[in-house]
């Protein structure tokens, strides 16, 4: 990685321990991590292996037992839930395996719910929900619910949804593990798409093929980064 | 704030999209609501009519009888009272500073016919003077009695609103005869019609007043006599104190006896009512509030039901930068928007429920309807109470629904 990138998130001696009653589980053990904007992460694993804890610390849905984050300078480690939905809002854009969309809500609202909570006014909401729909090639499915959509059309809504706070990073959570090769591949060209036009994003997967199309590798097992190339 | 309402509008859209169990929930608050504004209704109704009924006797008048008005009657105590005597008013004219205007008032019952129409009325013989201590009525129609007839014993009656109803057919009964206890009476006067009273006799309508020398002479049955004394609103304790004195001084009552009379004013009339009046109120009151919490609880049950199937959604909006706070608003919102439905649909119950029994009239009172009235007092305490309801009934599972971990609730089932 080039030094000469900037820095968003700077991770060090992060470690996450779950107690479960008698049995003390680490989920992280002491890991550290860079993250530079423009980056494109595949992060793998498998199941039990800390990736989906490193997700939701890297996504500010949940805090570090042990360890400093930072983003972009901002001490994630010891906010609280408020400043944390802070966070969320403004810097992070969440992609889902099950897209998450809001089934009574049409594509257009779905989109706009970041923006809610946003100080932004409604007609504001309105632009940049149909700029982030126009940006996915959704523009003349504004107005259908998610059930009149198809999989990858779905998960072109969530993507929009990410993208309309114009976040610092977006994360994706096997965003291509609910849908059919075809979809999946537009899927993925179109992140390819994002990374190009600046964005920074951060993928979870378990598909060796989805990894290789990322600019870097993490590998974690046993709560620990086994591989970052 | 901007935030506060964009909270509220999801709520809101939720509502919507819930209609059938919204409503369904919303029902019960309906039925408390509809329960709650009824007692407070009627309540309020039987205060305004027993206020009216109050003006009958008047807030500037001393009545002297044997009983005391009170709703807690020793019977055995009064009934061996001596009867009032009309002399004592010779008394309490001479000797009284207070009181400016004196008469007696014969009371009794007796049945009244015209043609083949018969209704029982109320009769009282008084002075001619008592026509300036009418209270609560004026002659509307007609005349008072003379002072003259008076004298003469004349058969001369001033009848109450609704004998021109029921007799007449809402025709001008002035110079027609009736008869009294089979003896026939001139009509000279008509009062004001007030409809119905809350106080035993306190009613001026189905009322019959003659010269209380007529009355002696043809009506001898069954009755009793008061003494009605004129004085100032302010000198009624003052006037009170001072016929009590007179009374006794008239019927040579031994120091350290008691009364054998009562002295009696429309306050503490007023007072004895309260009491009854809040021994209702705080029933209906109770029973109601019990519905109430009854449908807050089912409120609460159906938060619950949907905050369980919105866990995912929840998480979600945490995700995309809900706060705890906008969440907790969402939900109560939600629960506050099911209140003012259940609320609503029980105003407007309340309201045809009023309409309704006030359109109908009651048999045997002549066309009067029931008094009961609706006001927007009550309006603005009902939608405070829903949305205190559904505050607290919304707080726990809305409280819930905010302080859920967004991670569990993404992952969710």
């Amino acid at each position: 990685m080039a030094k000469s990138k900037k820095e968003i998130i700077s991770i060090k001696s992060v470690s996450k321990i779950y107690n479960l009653g008698e049995t003390v589980v680490k989920a992280l053990d002491n890991v550290s991590l860079s993250i530079y904007d423009n980056d494109y992460i595949s992060i793998m694993g498998p199941s039990g292996s800390g990736k989906s804890t490193l997700m939701n610390i890297i996504g500010c849905l949940d805090v570090p037992t042990k360890g400093k984050y930072k983003f972009k300078n901002e001490l994630i480690s010891e906010m609280d839930d408020n400043q944390l939905a802070n966070i969320r809002n403004e810097k992070i854009g969440f992609v889902f395996q099950t897209f998450n969309l809001l089934p009574k809500l049409n594509a257009m609202q779905n989109v706009e719910v970041p923006l809610i909570y946003s100080s932004l006014g409604r007609k504001d909401r309105k632009e940049r929900a149909e700029e982030a729909l126009h940006i996915v090639g959704l523009q003349d499915r504004m107005t259908h619910k998610p059930n009149e959509l198809s999989g990858g059309q779905r998960q072109r809504v969530a993507i929009a949804r990410a993208l309309v706070n114009k976040p610092s990073i977006i994360l994706a959570d096997e965003p291509t593990g609910n849908l059919d090769s075809k979809s999946g591949n537009e899927i993925l060209k179109f992140f390819t798409k994002l990374h190009k036009d600046g964005n920074t994003i951060i993928m979870v997967t378990h598909e060796e093929s989805v990894a290789k199309l990322s600019k870097r590798r993490i590998d974690i097992f046993d709560g620990k980064i086994a591989r970052d190339e | 704030m901007n935030n506060f309402l964009k909270n509220i509008i999801i709520g809101l859209f939720s509502v919507r999209s819930n209609l059938t169990r919204v409503i369904l929930t919303a029902s019960g608050l309906t039925i408390g609501i509809f329960t709650v504004s009824l007692v407070s209704a009627a309540v309020s109704s039987i205060d305004k009519e027993f206020a009216k009924s109050m003006d009958y006797y008047g807030n500037d008048k001393v009545y002297v009888g044997t009983w005391p008005w009170s709703f807690d009657f020793d019977w055995w105590k009064y009934r061996n009272r001596p009867k009032i005597e009309e002399s004592s008013l010779e008394y309490i004219s001479q000797y009284s500073e207070y009181i400016t205007d004196v008469s007696i008032k014969k009371n009794t019952w007796t049945k009244a016919t015209y043609g083949n129409k018969a209704s029982w009325v109320q009769l009282n013989g008084v002075y001619p003077s008592y026509q300036d201590m009418l209270s609560g009525t004026k002659i509307e129609n007609g005349r008072f009695f003379s002072q003259n007839e008076w004298d003469l014993q004349r058969r001369v009656i001033i009848v109450g609103g609704t004998v021109r109803d029921g007799f007449f057919q809402g025709k001008n009964p002035i110079g027609k005869k009736i008869r009294l206890n089979n003896v026939t009476f001139e009509i000279i006067g008509e009062l004001k019609k007030q409809g119905i009273g809350m106080v035993p006799g306190g009613t001026l309508d189905n009322l019959v007043i003659m010269p209380s020398t007529t009355f002696e002479r043809i009506l001898t049955r069954w009755g009793f006599d008061e003494l009605v004394l004129q004085t100032n609103p302010e000198d009624i304790p003052l006037a009170k104190e001072e016929v009590g004195m007179i009374m006794r001084v008239a019927r040579k009552i031994p120091p350290g006896d008691d009364d054998n009379f009562a002295v009696n004013s429309a306050d503490a009339y007023m007072e004895q009512f309260n009491t009854m009046k809040n021994a209702i109120a705080g029933m209906g009151f109770l029973v109601t509030g019990i519905s109430l919490v009854v449908s807050a609880i089912g409120i609460m049950n159906v938060m619950f039901v949907s905050v369980r199937e919105r866990t995912r959604e929840i998480g979600l909006r945490k995700a995309m930068g809900a706060t705890n706070f906008n969440i907790l608003t969402q939900f109560l919102s939600e629960a506050v928007a099911i209140a003012i439905i259940g609320g609503t649909v029980g105003i407007a119950l309340i309201r045809l429920t009023v309409f309704g029994l006030s359109s109908f009239p009651i048999p045997n009172f002549n066309g009067s309807t029931l008094p009961i009235s609706f006001d927007l007092v009550l309006v603005f305490y009902t939608f405070s109470i829903c949305v205190v309801i559904g505050i607290l009934a919304g707080m726990i599972p809305a409280r819930t629904a905010a302080n859920l971990n967004p991670i569990d609730a993404l992952r969710d089932e």
